[in-house]
């Protein structure tokens, strides 16, 4: 209701300045407010008996709701209510060595675990070491089939097939093959062995010759 | 003293590691080669193991000659010479200065007695194997050079050109594919290898700086009209 009156008259409500004080052309307004001002009754309120009453009633029901908490609830408050705890530190020497070979035993285990290897099914001689993947190729036209078998997998014929590529007569397989030579040759039709034409060659024994393939951890070497 | 007792250890360790893998070799075999090659084998590999020598490629030689069909007679033959060059390779890996050699030192040194590459060879590599070049992978190099088709002599001075000159195990794995990629383009396997001699670290030695293999054409000089 005041919000729109000037700032003057609102100084003249406050008692900061009488009514002759104020610009003739705000004083009518400054008339106004004082008047609805004056009319504003400022006698004493009673309250009736009856309110204390039902206030009071309130206020005794809700303490005793509080008291008839369920005892999970007084648990929760009770954890929740900070206090001052107060801790006392006295280290004795043997807790401490205690502490100490606890971590060098946990250390000990920690180093002596095995080192997983990048493949881990590949299985050399002397133990497990990293696998390569290697790309054999045989120039075999008029083949039925074609595989690849040598000290990498126990000489067996049907262990690594090639798959012709087209109708080209060239057949290819990639293995992956444990670091290491490996001696090797080709089957054809599962009874004629070819030795690999690009790669070097050596006595088999038997009258033959075996392919070579060098195999490290930066990839195939001949 | 000590050392010696350290090597008798390593010996006996190997020894007794060769006596577990012999007992396998029924195990092995069964199913893969006859009864009669693996009986004898099953010997072959014992005595081996009593000398400490692997046994793991004379069962591989055995199943591998049972694979390709070759009657059984043969295929112990081959087990045998495969077993005699074992033990050569052992002595001459030995004499190299390596008292206790690992099994893929004696198997490298085998391969290149099968390449072609001698005893006193296979000496003279693994002498020259300082690390951090592995005695093993020398020799497994210089067998492949070998069975490229370079002459041993020259296989063993292209090794230690390299070695000497300070190259890397890695680039020393390099020259068998090297030798390859010369011979693609039309030269020998000799003439391959004494360029790569060259390149290395100079002509062999007593050659001039400017020397090139017997039937290979100098390179021309752009210098000079």
């Amino acid at each position: 209701m005041t919000a729109g009156y000037h700032l003057l008259v609102k100084r003249l409500l406050d008692g900061e300045l009488t009514l002759a004080e104020l610009p003739p052309e705000l004083r009518a307004e400054g008339e106004e407010a004082l008047g609805l001002v004056g009319a504003a009754d400022r006698a004493p309120v009673a309250l009736s008996p009856a309110l204390e009453e039902r206030v009071m009633a309130t206020v005794r029901r809700h303490a005793a709701s509080s008291q008839a908490a369920s005892l999970g609830n007084r648990a929760w408050r009770w954890l929740n209510t900070p206090r001052d705890v107060q801790v006392r530190l006295r280290v004795r020497p043997w807790t401490v060595w205690a502490g100490v070979l606890a971590a060098a035993a946990a250390l000990a285990l920690l180093l002596g675990r095995p080192t997983p290897q990048a493949v881990p099914g590949a299985q050399a001689r002397g133990g497990v070491r990293d696998s390569v993947l290697v790309r054999f190729v045989l120039y075999a036209p008029g083949a039925h089939r074609v595989a690849v078998a040598g000290t990498f997998n126990q000489w067996d014929r049907g262990a690594a097939p090639l798959v012709p590529a087209g109708r080209s007569g060239v057949w290819t397989t990639t293995l992956a093959l444990p670091v290491g030579q490996h001696q090797y040759a080709f089957v054809v039709d599962g009874a004629r062995w070819v030795a690999d034409p690009g790669a070097p060659a050596v006595d088999d024994g038997f009258g033959r010759r075996n392919s070579i393939v060098a195999v490290t951890a930066q990839g195939a070497r001949l | 003293v000590k050392t010696i007792r350290i090597a008798l250890t390593l010996v006996l360790g190997a020894a007794l590691a060769g006596g577990l893998a012999a007992q396998d070799v029924p195990t092995r075999l069964d199913g893969r080669v006859s009864p009669e090659v693996r009986h004898a084998v099953q010997g072959i590999a014992a005595d081996a193991a009593a000398h400490g020598l692997p046994v793991d490629p004379l069962v591989q030689k055995a199943i591998e000659g049972a694979a390709k069909g070759v009657p059984g007679d043969r295929v112990i033959a081959a087990v045998r010479a495969l077993a005699g060059r074992l033990a050569e390779a052992m002595e001459a890996v030995r004499q190299g200065g390596v008292a206790a050699p690992s099994e893929e030192v004696v198997e490298g040194g085998a391969d290149a007695l099968n390449a072609g590459i001698s005893g006193r060879q296979v000496s003279d590599l693994v002498r020259v194997s300082q690390p951090p070049h592995d005695p093993a992978l020398t020799l497994r190099v210089a067998a492949t050079l070998a069975a490229l088709g370079v002459p041993a002599k020259q296989t063993l001075q292209l090794v230690q050109e390299m070695i000497s000159a300070g190259r890397s195990p890695s680039d020393l794995l390099g020259l068998p594919g090297q030798v390859q990629a010369g011979v693609a383009r039309g030269a020998t396997p000799a003439q391959a290898a004494a360029g790569l001699a060259r390149a290395a670290g100079g002509a062999p030695p007593g050659r001039l700086p400017d020397w090139v293999p017997p039937g290979q054409r100098k390179p021309r000089n752009p210098h000079k009209p």
